[in-house]
């Protein structure tokens, strides 16, 4: 017992203390959490762009048909492209658009912290479309109806009405999302970011040993991910508690 | 062919599915001037809801004139959501906004459209409440409220807005039937009170008792208007005869 117990003193310090590298962690852990607050937020506005621009459409064919000439044909350019883009990105691997993204789109820039916002952000755009989408439409069309009928126009329904409860609604997903896309950004490695999962790597490189940076990594993601969703349950809790 | 005393005509209004198969509404005049109150009745798949719906837009006519306060507002050009404004709608299915509070709800659409303050819509709202003897509910959200409460709270939310004429697309078929009598009662004392309404219902009593004029619709076209007298105890046309033997 004692033996062991001075192993697992020896691997530790071997790991984490000599040479400061529990640094490594904790710069790896703040890149992680950089790049994927940073992706949301740029995942999140594009998101709710692309569901508005394709719900706005499939809601208002109909008077946009009616209407006719070029601001049909405009409506309907813009909403194909929204499907090119939702196609493309959720048709292709998140590593193969970063590598895309490195060394083809930006290929003169070494930022790489950037890159990666930009990549993991384009890519999670795609996915809270789908979110924000499905979302506005589970929402009741008498909702839409009544908004209507009390004379506001369609983007005001949208942003005092039926947004609102879109939030309330996707909430939980979102935040699936979230947890979703950090760890996803694990691949940030692939073009020479030091995220969390790089920093184990390099230290496991140095020392040899792939026991403890490794497992140190792993425990890292899960107590970021317990308290994320610890966090949301309370939120939603809030949230839930003037519907009764 | 325009009625000027009218405060909403429509003329020839039609509505057609799948080109011209199915013929919801079928070339409808119809003139309805101030103050009165105009009860719409008939059998399901009549095209009286789709009628009521075209009226503010809900549903858009595939030809034909709607002249509200003078302009006709199938008019593609026309900016529908000023006109919106002054009629109110009232839905089977209430639609309040279910994530906000009953006073939330009333003054959401006078604030953000006529420019009112806080204060002068929550005044306002809180005195229609009071009026509809809900004034202790104003805090409460949509779901914790009976079917009859929320009607008759959907009712007040569009009279926020003083709207000229007030649409009821059967107001009362998804409450329980205790509950349909408050709600009637409301229409009632708006109607004694000179609002221009349009009501489609299944409530004949209501239509005996409050309506100006009752029409009966039957394959997207008129097939008989006139007093409730006349059409209760007289009806000339033999489907309305029909419908009225199979309903009372």
């Amino acid at each position: 017992m004692k033996e062991f117990f001075q192993d697992f003193k020896d691997e530790f310090i071997l790991n984490f203390v000599d040479g400061n590298m529990w640094k490594w962690l904790v710069d790896g852990l703040k890149n992680t959490l950089i790049i994927t607050f940073f992706s949301l937020i740029i995942g999140v506005v594009i998101g709710i762009i692309v569901a508005s621009i394709r719900s706005t459409f499939d809601k208002n064919r109909e008077v946009y048909r009616r209407r006719g000439g070029f601001f049909y044909y405009f409506q309907w350019c813009i909403n194909a492209l929204a499907n090119v883009y939702l196609t493309v990105i959720r048709g292709t691997p998140v590593v193969v658009q970063l590598l895309i993204s490195y060394f083809i789109i930006f290929s003169s820039s070494r930022n790489g912290i950037g890159i990666a916002i930009f990549a993991f952000g384009l890519n999670s755009g795609a996915y809270v479309a789908e979110i924000f989408r499905g979302g506005i439409m589970a929402i009741d069309h008498g909702q839409f109806e009544a908004g209507r009928s009390l004379g506001f126009n369609y983007f005001q329904t949208m942003m005092y009405i039926i947004i609102p409860q879109v939030i309330k609604a996707v909430l939980p997903t979102l935040c699936n999302e979230f947890i979703v896309l950090l760890k996803e950004t694990s691949v940030a490695g692939y073009v020479g970011i030091m995220d969390l999962t790089k920093a184990g790597e390099l230290i496991r490189g140095r020392t040899f040993s792939a026991f403890m940076p490794l497992i140190a990594v792993a425990l890292i993601y899960l107590v970021v991910v317990v308290v994320l969703t610890q966090l949301v349950k309370i939120l939603e809790r809030r949230l839930r508690k003037n519907e009764r | 062919m325009r009625d000027n005393s009218a405060i909403i005509q429509t003329i020839g209004l039609k509505k057609y599915y799948n080109g011209e198969s199915i013929k919801a509404i079928d070339n409808v005049d119809l003139s309805i001037s101030r103050g009165e109150v105009v009860v719409i009745i008939g059998p399901s798949g009549s095209g009286k809801s789709t009628y009521l719906r075209s009226l503010n837009l809900l549903e858009l006519p595939t030809d034909g004139s709607i002249i509200f306060n003078g302009v006709d507002i199938a008019d593609k050009n026309v900016d529908i959501n000023v006109h919106r404004q002054k009629m109110g709608m009232v839905f089977q299915h209430f639609n309040l906004f279910p994530h906000m509070t009953v006073l939330g709800n009333m003054t959401l659409a006078p604030m953000k459209l006529l420019g009112k303050t806080r204060e002068e819509a929550e005044a306002k709202a809180m005195e229609l409440l009071r009026r509809v003897g809900l004034e202790n509910r104003a805090d409460a959200y949509p779901s914790q409220l009976s079917g009859g409460q929320k009607q008759r709270i959907a009712i007040v939310r569009a009279l926020c807005m003083e709207p000229d004429v007030m649409l009821f697309d059967e107001p009362t078929s998804a409450l329980d039937p205790e509950m349909v009598g408050e709600v009637l009662e409301l229409m009632k004392q708006l109607a004694d009170e000179g609002m221009t309404m349009v009501v489609v219902t299944h409530e004949m009593g209501f239509a005996r008792e409050v309506a100006d004029r009752v029409i009966f619709m039957c394959d997207g076209k008129i097939a008989e208007e006139g007093t409730p007298e006349e059409i209760f105890t007289a009806p000339q046309n033999p489907r309305t005869k029909q419908f009225l033997d199979s309903i009372l």
